[in-house]
Order: C-alpha cells, then structure tokens, then sequence
C-alpha cells in the first residue's frame, strides 16, 4: 500500500477533534508570550502543529476557525486575517508531506518560507485596511522610513510585515517542531496518512 | 459548563434579528466601503453601525475595543499624514513637521472603515448567543460537523486556560521564573507550553473516542434540539442587504 496523497483526507473523528484542541493551542501561545513579554506573538503554534499531525487540509480549516472564533471574541479585524491563516496551513502541511521537517537547520528554512508567504498573503490585507501598517512598533518605523523616501507602498508594506512576520514563524516553526518531535507516536499515529495501521 | 463568549442578554430589536442576517450585514460592511473606495460610503456605514450598536445598547462594550485599535489609529494618521505617497498640498505645520491634506483624508478613511467593522461584528458577537449563530449556520447548510467544532472552540478554550493556570503554579513550584533577562523569558515558553499541548491532546484522543460512541459519525439527518423562533423580516432584511451589495458594485464599475 502506497502513501495517500496529502490531499486525500477523510473527516475523521480523530482530525476534527484536532482542530478546537489546535485553535486552543494557538490561544495558549499567544497568552503565554504575553505573559512572558515576549516580543512575538507566537499565535499559531496549534495550527502548525494540526498541519505537522493531519495534513495542510485540517491545518487550513484550523487557521480559518481559528481567526473567525478570534475576531468574534476579541479583536474584530483578526477576520479579516484568516486568509493568512488559512495560507500559514496550507504551507506548514505541505512541506511536513515532502520532508522539510527532518532537523532543525531544515524547521529554520521552512519558517522563513513560512513567514514569507504569511508576508506575501498579508500585504494585500494591510494595504486595504491599515494603508499599509502592521500595527507593530518596529515594523511600522520601517514603512515611514520608506514611505518617506517614496518607496512605493507594497514594497514599503512588505518590508513593514517581513520584519514582524519572519522571526515570529522562524519562532513559531521551531517550538512547533520541537513539540512534534518530542509528542508520543500514541498520539500521531491516529493522523498518519500513510494507510491501515496494524496494531499488536 | 463554562464558554468562550461576549453575548449580552438583552430585549433590544437587534436581539430579536436572526444571526444570518448579521452575518451578512458584517459582510457588507467589510466589502462595501473597500468596493466603493469613497469617504462617503465609509462614513455611511459607520454612521448605520453605530446607531444600530446604541439601539442594542451595547455601546459600553464596544468601546474598549475602540480603544484598542486607536492607538494604532493614531500612527496611521501620523505616517499617512506625513508620507503618503499622493501628498500635494500642505494642512498644517507643527514647527517644521508638515502635514498633508491628502495623506488626512486617506488615514481619515481608514479609521472609518476600521471603526465600522468594529462596530459591525461587535453588534454580531454582543447580541447573538454563539450556539444560536452555529445552530443557524448549520441550518442553512453548513456541516454539522464544522458546527460541532465552532462550538467546541469556544468551550475547549476556557477548558484549556484552567489548565494552563496549574502548569503556571506547577512550573513556578518548581523554580521556573516567568520575569528577567530576555533569554530567560524565552526558555520559560518552553516547559510551559509543552504540558499544556500534550495534556490538550491526550483529551482530544479521548474526546475522538467519546463522540464515537455517541454515533457522531452516522449518516442519519441531524435533527436539532430548539426549533428556535424565525425572525419575521430575515428574509426581506437579506435580501434588502444583499442587492445593495450588487447596487454598489454595479455603481463602482460603471463609474
């Protein structure tokens, strides 16, 4: 028996529970970096987590939950943002499929092709709705640095969410992959893709 | 049981309005001011926003998260005010800092958009009861099983928070310090998330468990608990809402 297409997923009981445990998760990341002051926002550790265990499709409908339940209980224009969330998924799952999560020095180059795509997704969203701006102190310094010297403003707001969104996913990433690593085949083996798991 | 929610009790006509109709009124306020991409509509629809917030009489809640947003409100003034890219003609001047009448007027538009969607999805999240939103979501077509993981999120994270309050207590009895130089705030994420992940999954193994047995995967028609009481105009109101969608994006592209 062959490995199923990382497309291929059945709505099993097992990945649809996975996914309220995940949205918690990134809940927790969030107050716990809080708590801790941390200058990151660490708030999608669970949605990258569902992606390692079940695939980019329970990663995507994580993320997605993820940002509607967010906006609907605290910050109303997270909504919006759920297309980033959707995306940070999809990409976490796909590159768990081919391989890139087999050490560390790879977890690094999967972050940064992680927070880049958040960033690509992102942009378009700032630009709308923020005139370009991230809402972050350092990020935003760098769009009037380069508004001011006329940069046209997708690049200006690409940079702006590049310097917020890299070593937040680079951080996010490892921490995923860390937890990953260390959780007990107990626990991954009802998401495996790869056919019937035979049980002694 | 504890829920993740900010529903208001309360008699107002905006209580009584069923939750498909919010929904499609948050939509609309979202996209209506992005299509017509004009200082009037923006205004317009933060104007029927937040009078519909005052008659639900939930205007007390809304404006800590007002607030919230302000402060980044304020720098979009200021960097829009000073750089934005079709600056022409000067407003005023603090010393030998300009401001720009255009850059103004789009930071002036931006907050309105902003503060009409706050106040668009606060009306939604303060006057509708989470179960009675995902119970209509489910009636008009979305899989139950998507509404059992709506409503399961918001239960699941007051769950998990409490149990994050022990790992807090357990590490600290330990010696783990939560303040201090920086790379020792950051070695503290560590032992405290991993309990928390694990613990949460371990439940979710049993939770699999636990509606399997309750026959959560038969292919029987879900039947539902309340037949709930249909708001009288929900179908006039969405309609109404929805033709004024493609009004306005009629009127963008013949303009």
């Amino acid at each position: 028996m062959g490995k199923r297409s990382m497309w291929s997923f059945k709505f099993t009981t097992a990945s649809l529970v996975l996914i309220p445990t995940a949205v918690g998760i990134n809940y927790i990341g969030k107050f716990f970096a809080s708590l801790l002051k941390l200058p990151l926002w660490l708030d999608s550790i669970g949605t990258m987590l569902s992606s390692m265990m079940a695939g980019p499709i329970v990663g995507a409908i994580s993320g997605a939950i993820n940002n509607i339940i967010y906006g609907l209980t605290a910050d109303p224009i997270s909504l919006v943002y759920a297309i980033t969330s959707v995306a940070i998924g999809l990409t976490v799952g796909i590159l768990a499929y081919i391989g890139w999560f087999k050490s560390w020095s790879m977890a690094v180059v999967s972050g940064l092709v992680v927070g880049l795509i958040a960033a690509i997704v992102s942009t378009p969203l700032n630009v709308i709705f923020w005139g370009g701006q991230t809402g972050n102190i350092w990020g935003d310094s760098v769009f009037a640095f380069l508004s001011a010297r006329e940069i046209p403003i997708w690049i200006a707001s690409f940079a702006d969410e590049i310097i917020v969104d890299v070593p937040d996913k680079i951080a996010t990433v490892l921490i995923s992959y860390g937890i990953y690593k260390g959780l007990p085949r107990q626990l991954t083996s009802i998401y495996r893709n790869d056919d019937e798991i035979k049980e002694l | 049981m504890r829920t993740l929610s900010l529903y208001q009790e309360g008699n107002s006509i905006i209580h009584k309005i069923d939750p498909i109709t919010k929904i499609i009124f948050v939509l609309i306020t979202i996209l209506i001011p992005i299509i017509m991409g004009t200082l009037n509509s923006a205004f317009a629809f933060l104007l029927i926003s937040l009078t519909l917030v005052i008659i639900a009489g939930v205007i007390k809640k809304v404006l800590p998260i007002v607030g919230f947003t302000s402060i980044i409100l304020v720098t979009v003034i200021i960097i829009q005010g000073l750089y934005y890219f079709n600056n022409r003609t000067p407003f005023f001047a603090i010393g030998t800092v300009v401001f720009y009448k255009e850059g103004l007027l789009y930071a002036l538009e931006i907050i309105l958009r902003i503060y009409s969607i706050i106040n668009s999805v606060s009306l939604l999240m303060f006057t509708t009861k989470p179960s009675d939103l995902v119970e209509a979501l489910v009636k008009k077509g979305l899989s139950p099983r998507i509404g059992y993981v709506f409503s399961s999120v918001l239960q699941i994270i007051p769950q998990m928070m409490s149990t994050v309050d022990t790992i807090i207590d357990a590490q600290r009895s330990r010696g783990m310090e939560v303040e201090g130089s920086f790379s020792r705030r950051i070695r503290a994420f560590i032992p405290l998330i991993g309990p928390a992940v694990i613990s949460s999954l371990i439940d979710t193994k049993e939770r699999a468990m636990a509606l399997e047995v309750r026959a959560f995967n038969s292919r029987y028609k879900k039947t539902f608990l309340n037949e709930g009481t249909t708001f009288k105009y929900a179908d006039v109101m969405q309609v109404s809402l929805i033709s004024i969608l493609i009004i306005s994006i009629v009127l963008r592209f013949v303009h």
